[in-house]
C-alpha cells in the first residue's frame, strides 16, 4: 500500500475508535432493554444470554406508557404547527414591512433568545397556576411557543425572508393581493427549506422538553416521554434498569430512524438554526 | 386641516386618514402581535416579576411574603457558602465542557469536511446523540457509570483497572457529566464547523500547496485563522448552552455527590421548586439572566462586526 | 389610459433624500423614459409612481386621481420587473392569470385576456409551461404578458432589458416599440443605456442624484444639451469636452460669448484634416477601426486628449499629426457651471 492509503487507514481507524462512544450508548441502551436484572449487572455481554421480552410489555403496565407516548407526540405536533406560524407571520414583517418599532420588537425578542427557561419559570408557574393550568398540558404549548425556542424561530424565518427575492412580492403586490395573501400564496410557498428547519427543530425542542413537564404535571397519565422515562424508580427512587432502558429504547429507537431516513435535512436544519438563530 | 401646499385645484389634495405608510404600520404591528403578545405575557412579565420576588422573602408553603430588599442578594454572596459553590461548579462545567466541546467539534469537521466513502457514516453518528432526549441519554449513562458491576467498569476490570464508582464521588461524577454532555452536543458544533470548513475557497490551501506547505501549516496559518469568526459564535454559544443544562444533571446526578454537581440551572430548580424559596431563586434567576445576556450581547456584536 | 403628473415629488430613506423634487407631466399615451446613472433614483422614482415606495412629499396624480395613499393595485399600473419576477409555482398561464384571479375576474374573461395576450407575444405555445422552462427572452415576454393581461392605463418598465444578451436586447427593444404602437398606452420605462432612451423614448427625464437634469425628445437632448451632463450622457461615443481655445483654434479664430468658458464637440462631428491645414493640432495615438467607421483617440497640443470618429476614406495613421475642425453650428457652448451658453449661430 502507498503511503497515502496508510495514512486514510490511519484516520478511518481513528474516527471509528472515536465513534464508539457515540454508539455503544444505544447499542447497550437496546441490549440491556431485553435483559433482565440480574444479567444487566452480570458479565457484560452485548447480546443477551436470555432475551426477555417482557419488559416491554411491563414497560405498558407499569405506567400508562401508550398514553404518555401519545402525550408527547401530540403536544409537539400542536407546538409545531403553533410556532410555524407564528414565527413564520412575526419573521416576515419583520424581514418585509417597514413600520414604527420594528427596530425595538427585533432588540426585545433578541433578549430572549438565548434565554435559559430557568430564568423565567418560577414566575410563569405562579401565572400558570393562576390561570388554573397546572398538571395541564397548556403549559407545555404556550411556554416553548412563546419562549426563546419560539423567538429562535421568527429570527430563522426572518432571515430566510430577507434572503427571498422582493420583486416577487412586489408582483403580487401589483397583482393585488393582500399582505396577508402574499405572505400566504407567495412568501410561504417559496420558504420550505426553513419552515422545515423551524419545524424539524422545534417538533424534537417539544419531545425533548424536560424543565416544564416536571414542574407542571403531577397526574402520570398526563406525563410526556422525558418525564415518564425518569419515573421507572421502584419504591426506594431507585432506578428499575430494565424497564427504564427498555422504555427508554422505545422513545429514542423511532427517532432514530427517522434521523437515518432524513439525516440530511435534519442535520442542514440545525446548522441553519446554528448560523442564523 | 387645509392644503397649505395648494398647487393643485384637487378637491382630494388633503391626505386620507389610512395613508400607505400607516396602513403598513398596522400590517407589521397585526403580523408581529400573537409574538408580541405571548413575549410580554411569558418572558418580559415574569422578567420583571423575578426582580420583584428576588426583594422579598417568600416561602410559598407558609405563603408569606415580606419585603426585604436586597437581602436575598446578600444571601446568595455572602452568606450562603452553597451558593459560591454552584458558582464555582457552573465555572469548572463551563471551563471543562467548552475547550472540550470545541476542540473535538474541530478535529471532527476537519475529518469529516471532506469527502470520502463512510464520510455520511461518521457524521451521522457524531450527531445522533444532538437529536437523542437528554434524558434518555443520561439514563443510559447513568447505566453504564454504575459502580459496582456498570458495564463500564466490568470492562475496565478486564483489562485489569478497577474503575471508580463514578457518579458517587464528586470530581469524578463532575468528570462524567461533562464528558458524556461533550458527546451529546459535540456533533452540532461539528456541522456548524463544516459548514464554516466548506465555505473556504479551496483555492487558497492549493495556493498553499503549490508553495509547498505541510497540511498542518495549512491548517494552522490558513484555516485557523479563517475560521477565528466561527469560533466565537461556537465558544459563545457552547458557553451559554453549558449555563443551560438542567435535564442532563437531573437525571444523573441530582445535583450530587455532595452538591458536587449542583451548577446554577438546577440549584435554581431545587430552590424553587423542591425548598420553595422564591425569593432566592429569583435573584438566583437574575444572576444567570445577567450571565446570559451579557454572553448574548458579546454574540450579537460579534455578529453584527461579521456582517459589516 | 391616463396621463401621470408628478409635482414636488420626494422621497428620502432614513435621513438620506434619494428623490429631491421632481415635477413633471406625462401626457396619456406617451412613451416616456427616465435615464441617468446608477444610483440616481431612477427605479425609486418608478417605484414611487409604482405604489411600491411611500412619497415623503409632494404630489402624484395618476389620470384625475391624487394616488398618494391609494395601494399599487389601485392604481391602475402594472409593471415589468428587471428580474421579471415570475411565481416559480406557477404555469405561465397562471402567471398571467393571477391578477385578475386575484380581482375575481371570471373565468372566462380572464382566460379570453390571457390568450389575447399570449397571441400578441406569440407566447401560445408556452402557455402551460413554467418559469424555469422558459429561456430568458421567453420570460420576459411573460413579464410582459402579465402586464398587458391587467389592461393597466400606464405600464411601468424596469430595466426590462438588462437580463438578456445583446442581441436579444434589440430584438426585445424593437417588439416593446411596436407593443407601445399597437396599445397606445402610457409607458415609463427606467433604464441606464442611453441607445435604448434614444430609440425608445417619445421624450427621455434625464435625472441625476434625484433630480430632473432635463426633459425633452431624443433630438432635442442630442441637439441642445442643457448642460455638460446632459450633453456627455446622451450621445455615443460621449462629446469631448474641451476649453474655450480649443473651439477658438477649432473655429478658426470666431469669436465667442463672454460667458462660454469650455466647448463641447461630438466625436461625429469633428471633421480630421491633414496636419498642414488651419483648426486644432494634434496627434493620433490610437485608432479603433471598426468597419463602418474608426474611432480616433487625439492628443492634442495642450495635452488634453479628445476622441474623434472618422467615416469616409482612409483613416490617418497612428502617430500621424492631424487637424480638428468642426462646422460653427455644431459646437456647444457652456459657462463654468456647465450649463449650456446658447451660441452666436
Ligand atoms: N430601500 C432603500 N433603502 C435605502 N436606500 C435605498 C433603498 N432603495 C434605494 N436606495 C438608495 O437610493 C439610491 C437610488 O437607488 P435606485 O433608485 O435603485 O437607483 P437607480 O435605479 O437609478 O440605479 C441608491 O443610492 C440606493 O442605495
Ligand atoms: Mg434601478
Amino acid at each position: 500500500m502507498t503511503r497515502a492509503s496508510w495514512n486514510r487507514l490511519a484516520w478511518i481507524m481513528a474516527l471509528t475508535l472515536l465513534a464508539l462512544p457515540f454508539v455503544f450508548p444505544f447499542l447497550w441502551m437496546v441490549s440491556a432493554g431485553f435483559k433482565s436484572v440480574t444479567e444487566i449487572f452480570g458479565a457484560p455481554n452485548l447480546i443477551p444470554r436470555v432475551w426477555r421480552y417482557e419488559n416491554f410489555a411491563e414497560v405498558f403496565t407499569y405506567q400508562p406508557f401508550a398514553r404518555q407516548y401519545f402525550n408527547s407526540l401530540y403536544i409537539a405536533g400542536v407546538v409545531t404547527i403553533l410556532t410555524l406560524l407564528i414565527s413564520s407571520l412575526a419573521g416576515y414583517a419583520l424581514a418585509r414591512i417597514r413600520f414604527v418599532g420594528a427596530g425595538l420588537i427585533m432588540l426585545l425578542l433578541v433578549t430572549a433568545l438565548m434565554m435559559p427557561d430557568e430564568v423565567t419559570i418560577i414566575p410563569n408557574f405562579f401565572f400558570i397556576r393562576w390561570l388554573g393550568l397546572v398538571d395541564t398540558h397548556w403549559p407545555l404549548i404556550l411556554l416553548p411557543v412563546f419562549g426563546a425556542q419560539g423567538v429562535v424561530a421568527t429570527f430563522l424565518m426572518r432571515q430566510y425572508f430577507l434572503s427571498l427575492p422582493k420583486e416577487l412580492e412586489e408582483a403580487a403586490k401589483m397583482d393585488g393581493l393582500s399582505r396577508f395573501g402574499i405572505w400566504w400564496k407567495i412568501a410561504i410557498p417559496m420558504s420550505r427549506p426553513a419552515l422545515a428547519a423551524v419545524a424539524i427543530i422545534t417538533f424534537l425542542n417539544s419531545w425533548n422538553l424536560f424543565l416544564e413537564p416536571l414542574i407542571f404535571l403531577s397526574s402520570l397519565e398526563k406525563f410526556t416521554l422525558p418525564l415518564a422515562l425518569s419515573n421507572f424508580n421502584d419504591s426506594y427512587g431507585l432506578p428499575l434498569w430494565n424497564l427504564q432502558l427498555a422504555a427508554t429504547t422505545l422513545a429514542v429507537i423511532p427517532v432514530l430512524i427517522i434521523y437515518l431516513i432524513a439525516q440530511r435535512q435534519i442535520v442542514e436544519s440545525f446548522a441553519l438554526s446554528g448560523v442564523k438563530g | 386641516m387645509t392644503n397649505s401646499l395648494s398647487h393643485r385645484s384637487g378637491a382630494q389634495a388633503r391626505a386620507p386618514w389610512l395613508t400607505l405608510q400607516r396602513r403598513d404600520a398596522i400590517e407589521g404591528w397585526l403580523f408581529v402581535s400573537p409574538t408580541l403578545l405571548g413575549f410580554l405575557i411569558f418572558f418580559l412579565g415574569p422578567l420583571i416579576a423575578i426582580f420583584i420576588y428576588a426583594m422579598s422573602d417568600w416561602n410559598f408553603l407558609s405563603g408569606e411574603a415580606t419585603f426585604v430588599g436586597l437581602a436575598n442578594f446578600e444571601d446568595a454572596l455572602l452568606a450562603n457558602p452553597d451558593f459560591w459553590l454552584v458558582l464555582r461548579n457552573s465555572a469548572v462545567f463551563a471551563l471543562g465542557l467548552v475547550p472540550l466541546n470545541v476542540a473535538l467539534a474541530l478535529f471532527l469537521a476537519v475529518a469529516l469536511s471532506r469527502p470520502f466513502r463512510g464520510v455520511i457514516v461518521f457524521r451521522t453518528i457524531f450527531f445522533a446523540p444532538v437529536i437523542t432526549s437528554a434524558i434518555a441519554w443520561a439514563i443510559v449513562w447513568k447505566f453504564l457509570l454504575q459502580g459496582e458491576g456498570g458495564p463500564i467498569n466490568q470492562m475496565l476490570a478486564m483489562i485489569g483497572i478497577t474503575g471508580p464508582n463514578w457518579l458517587r464521588e464528586p470530581n469524578w461524577a463532575m468528570a462524567a457529566v461533562i464528558v458524556t454532555r461533550v458527546i451529546k452536543m459535540v456533533g452540532l458544533n461539528m456541522i456548524l464547523y463544516i459548514a464554516a470548513l466548506q465555505a473556504i475557497p479551496r483555492d487558497y490551501d492549493e495556493a498553499a500547496g503549490l508553495e509547498g506547505a505541510s497540511r498542518w501549516q495549512i491548517f494552522r496559518l490558513i484555516t485557523w485563522p479563517l475560521l477565528g469568526p466561527t469560533t466565537l459564535v461556537i465558544v459563545i454559544l457552547t458557553t451559554i448552552g453549558s449555563f443551560k443544562v438542567f435535564d442532563h444533571i437531573y437525571q444523573m446526578t441530582g445535583g450530587g455527590p455532595e452538591n458536587g454537581t449542583l451548577v446554577l440551572a438546577f440549584y435554581i430548580y431545587q430552590q424553587g421548586f423542591q425548598f420553595f424559596d422564591i425569593g432566592y431563586a429569583s435573584a438566583l434567576a437574575i444572576i444567570m439572566f445577567v450571565i446570559v445576556t451579557i454572553l448574548t450581547l458579546i454574540q450579537v456584536s460579534l455578529r453584527r462586526k461579521d456582517d459589516a | 389610459m391616463a396621463n401621470v403628473q408628478l409635482q414636488g415629488l420626494k422621497k428620502s430613506f432614513g435621513a438620506v433624500e434619494i428623490i429631491r423634487g421632481i415635477d413633471l407631466q406625462i401626457e396619456d399615451g406617451e412613451f416616456v423614459v427616465f435615464v441617468g446613472p446608477s444610483g440616481c433614483g431612477k427605479s425609486t422614482l418608478l417605484r414611487l409612481i409604482a405604489g411600491l415606495e411611500t412619497i415623503s412629499q409632494g404630489e402624484l396624480t395618476i389620470g384625475d386621481r391624487t394616488v398618494n395613499d391609494v395601494p399599487a393595485s389601485a392604481r391602475g399600473v402594472a409593471m415589468v420587473f428587471q428580474s421579471y419576477a415570475l411565481y416559480p409555482h406557477l404555469t405561465v398561464r397562471e402567471n398571467m392569470g393571477f391578477g385578475l384571479k386575484v380581482r375575481k375576474v371570471a373565468r372566462v374573461e380572464r382566460e379570453r385576456a390571457v390568450a389575447d395576450a399570449a397571441a400578441l407575444l406569440k407566447l401560445d405555445a408556452l402557455l402551460d409551461r413554467y418559469p424555469r422552462q422558459l429561456s430568458g427572452g421567453q420570460r420576459q415576454r411573460v413579464a410582459i404578458g402579465r402586464a398587458i393581461v391587467a389592461n393597466p392605463s400606464v405600464f411601468l418598465f424596469d430595466e426590462p432589458l438588462s437580463n438578456l444578451d445583446a442581441e436579444l436586447r434589440v430584438h426585445m427593444r424593437s417588439e416593446i416599440a411596436s407593443l407601445h404602437q399597437r396599445v397606445a398606452t402610457t409607458m415609463i420605462y427606467v433604464t441606464h443605456d442611453q441607445v435604448e432612451a434614444m430609440t425608445l423614448a417619445d421624450r427621455i427625464v434625464v435625472l441625476r442624484d434625484g433630480r430632473v437634469e432635463q426633459v425633452g425628445a431624443p433630438q432635442e437632448l442630442y441637439e441642445r444639451p442643457a448642460n455638460i451632463f446632459v450633453a456627455q450622457f446622451i450621445g455615443s461615443p460621449k462629446m469631448n469636452i474641451l476649453n474655450v481655445d480649443a473651439a477658438k483654434a477649432l473655429l478658426s479664430g470666431e469669436t465667442l460669448p463672454q460667458s462660454a468658458t469650455q466647448c463641447g464637440v461630438r466625436p461625429e462631428h469633428l471633421q480630421v484634416g491633414s496636419a498642414e491645414g488651419a483648426g486644432l493640432r494634434g496627434t493620433v495615438t490610437l485608432a479603433e477601426y471598426a468597419g463602418a467607421e474608426t474611432l480616433l483617440h487625439i492628443e492634442l497640443e495642450g495635452g488634453d486628449t479628445c476622441l474623434a470618429l472618422h467615416r469616409d476614406g482612409t483613416p490617418p495613421r497612428v502617430r500621424s499629426g492631424v487637424t480638428l475642425t468642426v462646422e460653427p453650428s455644431r459646437i456647444y457652448l457652456f459657462d463654468q457651471n456647465g450649463v449650456a451658453v446658447p451660441t452666436a449661430a
